[in-house]
């Protein structure tokens, strides 16, 4: 199994260690302090490893930072990272490895969500602290000492349709009438059942509601219906790159709607996508004004520009799963610090009377399952860039929301 | 009541999915039938074949139709290779199964390795493309999918039905040793169908490529209903994968305009429930 | 002589093995060979016609040494084989085995010139070439069997069992075909187990027991010999 450390590489870590030596032979005779290890899990590989991957970038540029900073409590950083293989029995058994064999000081969550309740029952287990930021559905973490560093809310599942609709109502024609399908997915159906339920009390038609099979071979029939109802808004509850493909069913029989909403699109590619203009999404960051001025952005934008572009990816700006690992670390070094200590009980403590600034806003975890506000945001695809259209106070100086 | 239009657009949507759907299991329905392995790496080939095309067309400038000149000869070594390699390692009709599944794991891996799980969409200019007749509209990718599919379906029935090597095939697959009691030589025929299979891999995927936006892990998706089309349309008969492949596209798609369409997956099913127990004469 | 077989030992699988088998057919004979059942006859047939390999001794067509030759090129030196049980291609019509029979380039070429002849031959198969031919009855399945093998235009036709499982009268047609084909200038190797047809019809037999020769020659002389008129007719005098 890969052990993977962050250190630059090899040869690098050699020469500057020769270099270093060099330079500071005879001055320094104290022993640095042993560092700070920090265990953790992804997957990288399997199904799961391309987000898993973004997961691991924002990781190893926090932990970068803070070594070039002078480490945290006056002791370097050190990431232990395994690779769980997209698969949560593994997620489990080496979780416990890294708290009973490693002995590492502090653990965080892996991603996605399976992997994420495996990693929270042993952290519970041996009562660790234990961040996650992949985890949509809060109520699952009933451990006391896990907090997440998305930002939902306590209950998504009223608060985001909310976010959405509120949105809409805010353009001069808010729409009349929705359109709702849904991939057959725990996290979607529930969004979707949200939605219907508020759009129904404000008196918003809803023209269907469906829930299809995930994952969708075939999204021409669901195109077709679309068309056919001919709603205000269309809000797709799908999963990946089934918006693209409802996008491009839609193309072909020649329909673009008026207003849409996909769940949890793969962003790059929505972004680039031919009939994508104008498609909405949620959103917790997105780095353009004011949001790349937040705590910590300056670090991580340029950087993972660099590393992404580096490792291959396409789409190389941080959004939502960069910004919230980052956020992760950024809170478990806030505990670390404020409470100047490694003590699970202390720092958890810590977090539930105190706020934290991070990359992704001000964060508090003193309400139901050690969450906060719901900070979700709609975000529009304009001219190939996504960018945050509501609140407003997310807005970049001189965009608005485009809508009918 | 769904409207006309959608119901048309529905029937339209389910006839050109059918298409695809004969192409990816033609190479199954020939495999499992005249070659005895069910082979499931097609599916595999397939989106091997569709990065392929999307890598040509994408970052080389090479247009759909000259990769297919490629790609096409290409699988069709790749198959007899692949052939090959199962004869030497004497893979049976019973762990062919678990050998193909094994293989396109592994084909899934490279093409995650290659072209990371990261969503890809070959823009080819030609996705928007559509006709409209009346008020129906029907997508020109698709449509030469159809076409294809219907073109290369007959191809190969004529050849399996008329010619020499196609009834030598059709007559090993039955008794290879009373076949080879009449001068065939089964082992040449088999690497030629094996390359054929593949081939059929390589162009359902130069169109999944056009039509599809790409992910490793969007094969999966196809093997459940390619393996109720082969069934339905009676294994070895490429005529037949086709035809089954229009029926399910049909019947899915009807399912998904008219009713909750997460009931769809199920018709494919229900219909191949249904012929099993019916058993017509062509099964 | 046309087909040469010294010393052949055969042994594969479950099938019954035969030892130092010694047999000859030439130009223009109709040789059987009977034996009891278990004896060896399908083996030893099975090994003429190329489906099973010897593991000694030596097999030769017209000169030409059949050992080192692949399986499916023995047809292409002459021989041609009704099986026992006919192993038709069931799931084709009666035309499409009949092409099969014809599947080598050099018979391929008289196509239509062998179709006729088994169609003269058997004339309710033409009127039945599009059926399947699985769904024949027995005799018409056996007719395509012969008919299959004569498309391969063979200088030796071997027979395995044309008889079993067929009613008398429909035994007897077959055996006045195979007494046609034979007039044709086909030489013919028969196994059978109906004893009294099957040296009706040949020039010389083989006994074959237990998997050796016991005794061969013409029929009279064998039929002379009150151990094989017992064993083989069911009576000694």
């Amino acid at each position: 199994m890969a052990k993977y450390m962050i250190r630059p590489s090899r040869r690098a870590v050699l020469s500057s260690l020769a270099a270093a030596s060099l330079v500071s032979a005879g001055r320094r005779v104290y022993a640095a302090p042993a560092p700070i290890r920090v265990g953790c899990t992804l997957a990288l590989t399997g199904p799961l490893a391309q987000t898993a991957l973004v997961h691991k970038l924002a990781a190893e540029i926090f932990v970068a930072d803070i070594n070039k900073h002078g480490g945290l409590l006056g002791r370097s950083v050190e990431y232990v990272l395994y690779d769980d293989q997209s698969r949560a029995d593994q997620t489990r058994s080496l979780y416990e490895k890294l708290i009973t064999v490693d002995n590492v000081d502090l653990i965080m969550a892996p991603y996605a969500t399976a992997a994420t309740l495996a990693a929270i029952s042993v952290a519970q287990r041996y009562g660790k602290i234990i961040i996650y930021s992949s985890m949509a559905q809060v109520y699952l973490a009933t451990y006391d000492r896990a907090f997440p560093a998305s930002h939902g809310g306590p209950h998504p599942e009223i608060s985001n349709p909310k976010v959405i609709l509120d949105a809409w109502a805010s353009t001069p024609h808010p729409p009349q009438s929705i359109a709702i399908a849904a991939s057959k997915f725990p996290s979607a159906l529930f969004e979707a059942k949200g939605v219907r339920d508020l759009a129904q009390k404000r008196g918003i038609k809803v023209a269907f509601y469906l829930e299809y099979d995930f994952p969708s071979r075939d999204m021409n029939p669901i195109a077709a219906r679309f068309k056919d109802a001919n709603a205000d808004l269309v809000w797709l509850g799908c999963l990946g790159v089934e918006a693209n493909q409802l996008i491009e069913a839609m193309t072909k029989i020649d329909y673009k709607p008026p207003r849409s909403f996909y769940l949890f699109p793969a962003s790059g590619p929505l972004a680039s996508a031919p009939g994508g203009e104008g498609a909405t999404a949620f959103s917790n960051y997105e780095e353009h004004p004011p949001m790349d001025k937040f705590k910590g952005a300056d670090v991580l934008i340029p950087a993972f520009h660099e590393r992404a572009k580096a490792a291959g990816m396409p789409y190389t700006r941080v959004d939502f799963q960069a910004a919230t690992e980052f956020a992760a670390w950024q809170m478990l070094a806030a505990a670390a610090q404020a409470t100047s200590s490694l003590d699970d009980a202390k720092m958890a403590d810590w977090l539930k009377h105190h706020q934290v600034e991070t990359v992704v806003g001000k964060l508090r975890f003193n309400e139901e399952f050690n969450c906060g506000d719901d900070l979700s945001k709609v975000k529009q695809v304009q001219k190939g860039k996504w960018q945050v259209v509501w609140p407003v106070a997310f807005r970049q100086p001189g965009t608005t929301f485009i809508a009918p | 009541m769904p409207s006309v239009t959608l119901l048309g657009q529905a029937v339209i949507a389910g006839v050109l999915i059918g298409g695809l759907y004969g192409l990816l299991a033609a190479g199954l329905s020939l495999s499992w039938g005249l070659l005895k392995y069910i082979n499931v790496s097609y599916f595999a080939l397939a989106f091997l074949s569709a990065y392929l095309t999307y890598q040509f067309g994408t970052f080389n400038g090479i247009a759909p139709w000259w990769s297919a000149v490629i790609l096409v000869p290409a699988f069709f070594l790749l198959g007899v290779l692949q052939h090959w390699t199962f004869m030497r390692l004497r893979v049976t009709e019973l762990t062919s199964l678990v050998v193909t599944f094994g293989l396109a794991v592994l084909i899934e891996s490279l093409i995650q390795w290659i072209w990371t799980a990261d969503f890809r969409k070959y823009e080819s200019g030609f996705s928007g493309l559509t006709s409209k007749i009346g008020p129906f509209f029907v997508p020109t990718l698709d449509f030469l999918a159809l076409v294809s599919a219907t073109i290369l379906a007959i191809a190969t029935w004529s050849w399996l039905r008329w010619t020499y090597v196609g009834k030598a095939l059709r007559a090993a697959a039955m008794d290879p040793e009373m076949a080879s009691a009449f001068g065939i030589d089964h082992r040449r025929l088999s690497f030629l169908l094996s390359g054929i299979c593949s081939a059929y891999a390589a162009v359902a995927g130069i169109f999944i490529a056009l039509i599809a936006t790409l992910a490793p892990s969007e094969i999966g998706t196809w093997i459940g209903v390619a393996f109720a089309v082969v069934i339905i349309g009676g294994v070895g008969n490429p005529l037949g994968a086709l035809l089954a492949g229009i029926l399910i596209g049909f019947a899915e798609s009807v399912t998904m305009a008219v009713t909750q369409p997460a009931w769809a997956p199920l018709v494919s099913f229900t219909i191949l429930i249904v012929l099993l127990l019916w058993k017509p004469r062509w099964t | 002589m046309l087909l040469e077989a010294s010393h052949l030992n055969i042994a594969y699988g479950d099938a019954p093995a035969v030892w130092d088998v010694s047999l000859d057919v030439d130009e223009g004979e109709i040789v059987s060979v009977i034996g009891p059942n278990g004896a060896g006859k399908t083996t030893l047939i099975n090994a003429l016609a190329g489906l099973l390999r010897p593991r000694g001794g030596a097999l030769g067509i017209a000169g030409t040494d059949l050992m080192s030759v692949a399986s499916h090129d023995f047809c292409r030196h002459g021989i041609a084989l009704v099986p026992e049980s006919r192993r038709l291609f069931a799931a084709m019509s009666v035309e499409e085995n009949l092409d099969i029979g014809g599947y080598r380039s050099a018979a391929r070429r008289h196509r239509n010139e062998s179709l006729e002849q088994v169609y003269a031959l058997f004339p309710a198969l033409r009127e039945r070439r599009r059926q399947i031919a699985g769904l024949l009855s027995g005799g018409q399945q056996q007719m395509v069997a012969i008919g299959r093998a004569l498309m391969a235009r063979p200088r030796l036709l071997l027979l395995d069992e044309p008889s079993l499982g067929l009613a008398p009268a429909v035994v007897n047609d077959v055996f006045a075909a195979i007494g046609r084909i034979h007039r044709g200038g086909v030489a013919i190797l028969l196994v059978e187990q109906n004893v009294p047809k099957a040296l009706e019809i040949a020039n010389r037999a083989y006994v074959l027991e237990q998997g050796r020769i016991v005794a061969s020659g013409a029929p009279e002389p064998l039929l002379a010999r009150a151990e094989i008129r017992e064993a083989y007719l069911g009576f000694a005098n």
